[in-house]
């Protein structure tokens, strides 16, 4: 229990600028925070970028990076003398085998982007609009034609459920509680996805303008931005877009903006995770009900929206909620899909949602090699096969496949890669951002990765893998978040679309 | 379904009240749901999910101890799919724990245990998980032993130490498998703000948590009898239970009883839980002694040396006045003997020179 005035939203602030879980930074952020020092050495440890303090170079060891050699990598890093370590994903699988040097070192991303066109809501390849015209557009013309434009866009959120925005805008609005938060959501992390990073640095004023729209019309005053740890680029880029803004008074002071960085979890990407990591405590999702529109940071009706969610609305706006609408194939809007793994051109292609996947891979220069499996939306949607080719990508002709669409993060596998090392590698970066909270998801991603590990071990012995179906039913049935509930898909797809690789007949 | 002012639960209505869990309105028809993690004196984790059950109108199963009741709501505890998520997490916590009962169970009870008992699970059906959770083996402090190995870190010692006592002496720490339960850099409990009241110890529901004396003495909880008593080192009337082995004709610890059934709600202090220690020391008083001439103290009756105090109360008295004589009562005193207390210094030598040791 923390005495009053004690500052536990500043704790996580406090501990990286005293560098982290080093000797007596505990001491150091309880005397000047007053939160209890055992809550303070509890946060600390939950987040690897400040339980770390001495790696430099962090190297991904996620599918995509794996199948691009980061073993090699890490090896000519130890060559060097570097301080590295591997992690399960650092939001850079378009240069894979990726790493990230915390030092800030320069860093030259270049993935590829579809061409300019007039039927993408977000265009990564045109110039940022800086006239903040829908944010005008919105204050003459109201709050309430803001969300009926959003309803009529029938956007649904980008970050991964594909919740229809306008339902979280009308549920902030109808609150009591005057008092209200919109957070953005830039934690972008699931394995394959690179998206959200792209948008904030070629399009941060998309983003900007799309927050000060959101808090306009769900009367919120004040905006927090979490922003991944490893995406300082893409943090200055916002940073920089919001001071041009503010410069020239297109963006105001009614708002306040709070710029709070992610300290290396994962799991912070899930909104309630998130709110406790904005509180200065473990990331550890809440329970729902309560739904965060009606209390949500601080207990205030707060709207949290993805990054790309966010930077659509200028377009709605500008041109009709209806047009957005016509953007999509089968589900309203076009959509950016992540393109890695045995790809020609990785990169971030804006498409129509619903491009069958047999399309985006022509959009990215097709397959390397044999295609023989795709994971459609990040380590979350597990995998489906090359025979599925033809299924649209969206959120609902995906789940009907058992699949999701997630943060459409495409990892794109060809048939040199046996799918019991692609299940394990998923299978490591479950297991090593679980929160832990729950013991479906805390002991089941164990439970499958030693599992696995043992299968292979053993020779490939099938009755090893006798528990997978029971553990995955009940972590699919029990666990408390997104996490847990799909941490078991990609085996179970793995098993299901390529029995033979699992000694199944 | 609005307009009903009932709660359905496996077919039988209960009325409706604001704010109640599944469980208790479960509790109040009688119907038992599982629970590891939960403790009625601390709010809801949903942690340990074994207290799932079916809510019509949600596609997944919810937390009873967490999930509020709704008027017209229709749960359901009884299905297979209940059931099944029951010995589902009955077997992972026995693969990330300890599974052999009587390994389990060397020291104290084990809930997960009784369950697993219940529900028919066997240990060993699934392999071990190797769980890399942190202990501290080198805590140096007399009272609470952890053994990370038994811990099925539902952190209801985390939240009773915060919610209850108001201390925030231990805290999760790391995440994923590696999830623990420490202290502020893995200190010893003796060097944080620990009060040692062993409420940690209560809530646990699997032993991993433990107190270090009887676990020196090695002798399972099971196998003790428990004596109900009230303890007397201060007022307040706590009761405890007294955990003994006969045959040996030792106190080998002392327990809360469950709460919400006596007046201290499954609480102690340090003194309650773990200062009888000396009960069987050498060193204890167990006759009155009076001191002869010679100086040396020798065994006496009761008679005796009461008369003996009595008379030199008085001889002070006489030589020097009442107002000479002071009475200081111990906060072990109850009201009652307070009340006595003063009585025999104001009556019994006319001075008012009364005080009791807890009114500074
Ligand atoms: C395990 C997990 C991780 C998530 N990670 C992210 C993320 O990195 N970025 C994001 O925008 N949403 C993420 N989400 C989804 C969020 O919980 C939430 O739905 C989203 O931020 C809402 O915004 P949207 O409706 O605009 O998508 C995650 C969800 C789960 C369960
Ligand atoms: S499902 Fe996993 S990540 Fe989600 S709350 Fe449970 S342990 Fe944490
Ligand atoms: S003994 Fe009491 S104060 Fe100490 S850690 Fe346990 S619950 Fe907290
Ligand atoms: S020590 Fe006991 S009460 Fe604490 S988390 Fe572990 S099992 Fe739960
Ligand atoms: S008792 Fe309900 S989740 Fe643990």
């Amino acid at each position: 229990m923390e005495p009053k005035g004690a500052r536990r939203e500043s704790i996580l602030d406090l501990l990286h600028d005293a560098g982290g879980l080093r000797p007596g930074a505990v001491g150091k952020v309880h005397l000047e925070s007053k939160v209890p020092e055992a809550d303070i050495y509890g946060v600390a440890t939950f987040y690897h970028l400040l339980a770390d303090t001495t790696t430099d170079v962090f190297v991904c060891d996620g599918l995509t990076c794996r199948i691009a050699g980061c073993g090699s990598t890490m090896k000519e890093l130890e060559a060097r003398g570097e301080k590295a370590r591997f992690v399960s994903c650092v939001g850079r699988c378009d240069a894979a085998p990726a790493t990230w040097d915390r030092r800030g070192r320069p860093e030259t991303l270049s993935p590829a982007y579809s061409p300019s066109s007039d039927q993408h809501a977000i265009d990564l390849a045109a110039r940022d609009d800086q006239r903040y015209d829908a944010l005008g557009l919105a204050r003459d013309k109201g709050g309430p034609w803001v969300i009926s434009e959003m309803d009529a866009s029938g956007i649904q959120g980008r970050g991964g459920a594909g919740f229809p925005a306008a339902v979280k805008w009308k549920g902030v609005i109808a609150q009591p509680v005057k008092e209200r938060y919109v957070v953005l959501n830039a934690d972008e992390g699931e394995p394959g996805t690179f998206k959200d990073r792209e948008v904030m640095l070629r399009r941060p004023h998309l983003v900007i303008e799309g927050l000060a729209i959101a808090a306009f019309a769900v009367e919120a005053q004040e905006i927090y931005l979490y922003v991944r740890g490893e995406f300082g680029a893409a943090k200055a880029s916002l940073i920089g877009a919001l001071d041009e803004a503010r410069a020239r008074g297109d963006v105001d002071d009614r708002v306040r903006w709070h710029f709070v960085d992610g300290h290396g979890a994962y799991i912070c990407g899930e909104e309630t995770a998130l709110l406790e990591a904005l509180e200065g405590r473990r990331g550890m999702p809440r329970m729902k009900p309560p739904f965060p529109v009606e209390s949500g940071f601080r207990g205030k009706p707060t709207l949290i929206q993805n990054v790309e969610t966010l930077a659509c609305v200028p377009a709605i706006l500008k041109n009709g909620g209806a047009w957005f609408r016509t953007l999509g194939r089968t589900a309203p809007g076009s959509k950016l899909y992540c393109m890695s793994g045995h790809v020609a051109r990785p990169g971030v292609y804006e498409a129509p949602l619903g491009i069958t996947m047999r399309e985006l891979l022509d959009l990215a220069g097709g397959a390397v090699g044999t295609l023989k499996a795709f994971s459609p939306g990040g380590a979350s949607s597990g995998f489906l096969p090359a025979s599925k080719l033809d299924v649209a990508m969206d959120f609902r002709a995906l789940a009907v496949e058992g699949s999701m669409l997630g943060s459409a993060g495409v990892v794109v596998l060809d048939d040199t890669v046996d799918m019991v090392e692609a299940s394990l590698a998923q299978a490591v970066f479950f297991e090593q951002e679980s929160c832990g909270q729950c013991s479906p998801c805390r002991i089941g991603t164990q439970l499958i990765r030693q599992t696995l590990d043992r299968y292979l071990t053993s020779g490939r012995d099938p009755k090893t893998l006798e528990i997978i179906p029971e553990v995955s039913w009940g972590m699919s049935e029990a666990s408390i978040c997104g996490l847990g509930l799909a941490a078991a898909l990609p085996v179970k797809s793995a098993m299901t679309w390529f029995p033979e690789e699992f000694g199944i007949d | 379904m609005s307009g009903s002012k009932f709660v359905v639960i496996d077919g039988n209505e209960v009325e409706f009240r604001e704010g109640e869990t599944i469980l208790h309105a479960a509790r109040r028809l009688g119907i038992e749901i599982p629970t590891l993690c939960h403790d009625d004196r601390l709010e809801p984790a949903g942690a340990c999910r074994i207290c799932l059950v079916e809510v019509e109108g949600s596609r997944l199963m919810q937390p009873a101890c967490a999930f509020r009741t709704a008027p017209g709501m229709v749960v359901r505890t009884n299905t297979t799919r209940v059931d099944r998520n029951r010995q589902f997490i009955i077997s992972l916590h026995l693969a990330d724990t300890v599974a052999d009962r009587d390994e389990a169970e060397d020291v104290s009870r084990s809930k997960l245990h009784d369950y697993a008992a219940q529900y028919g699970i066997s240990e060993g059906d699934w392999p071990h998980v190797e769980s890399p959770r942190e202990g501290r083996a080198d805590d140096e402090n007399p009272f609470i032993a952890f053994r990370p190995d038994r811990c099925i870190v539902c952190a209801a010692c985390v939240r009773y130490c915060d919610e209850v006592e108001g201390v925030s002496a231990i805290t999760l720490a790391n995440r994923g498998g590696r999830t623990t339960i420490a202290t502020a850099d893995l200190r010893s409990l003796d060097h944080t703000t620990c009060e040692m009241c062993g409420g940690c110890i209560a809530v646990c529901p699997t032993g991993a948590m433990t107190e270090k004396p009887a676990l020196f003495y090695g002798k399972p909880e099971r196998e003790l009898e428990r004596v109900r008593s009230t303890c007397n080192f201060c007022g307040v009337g706590c009761q405890i239970d007294i955990n003994v082995d006969r045959e040996a004709n030792r106190i080998v610890k002392v327990t809360s009883p469950p709460p919400g059934t006596t007046v201290n709600d499954g609480n102690l202090c340090v003194k309650g839980r773990f200062a009888n220690d000396f009960v069987h020391h050498p060193d204890r008083l167990t006759v009155p002694l009076v001191r002869e001439v010679d100086g040396q103290l020798r065994e006496a009756s009761w008679d005796e040396a009461l008369d003996r105090a009595v008379r030199g109360l008085q001889s002070v008295r006489e030589t020097h006045g009442s107002d000479s004589l002071a009475f200081i009562s111990s906060s072990r005193c109850t009201g009652e003997e307070n009340y006595l207390i003063q009585k025999l210094a104001r009556a019994g030598f006319g001075t008012q020179n009364i005080h009791q040791c807890a009114a500074t």
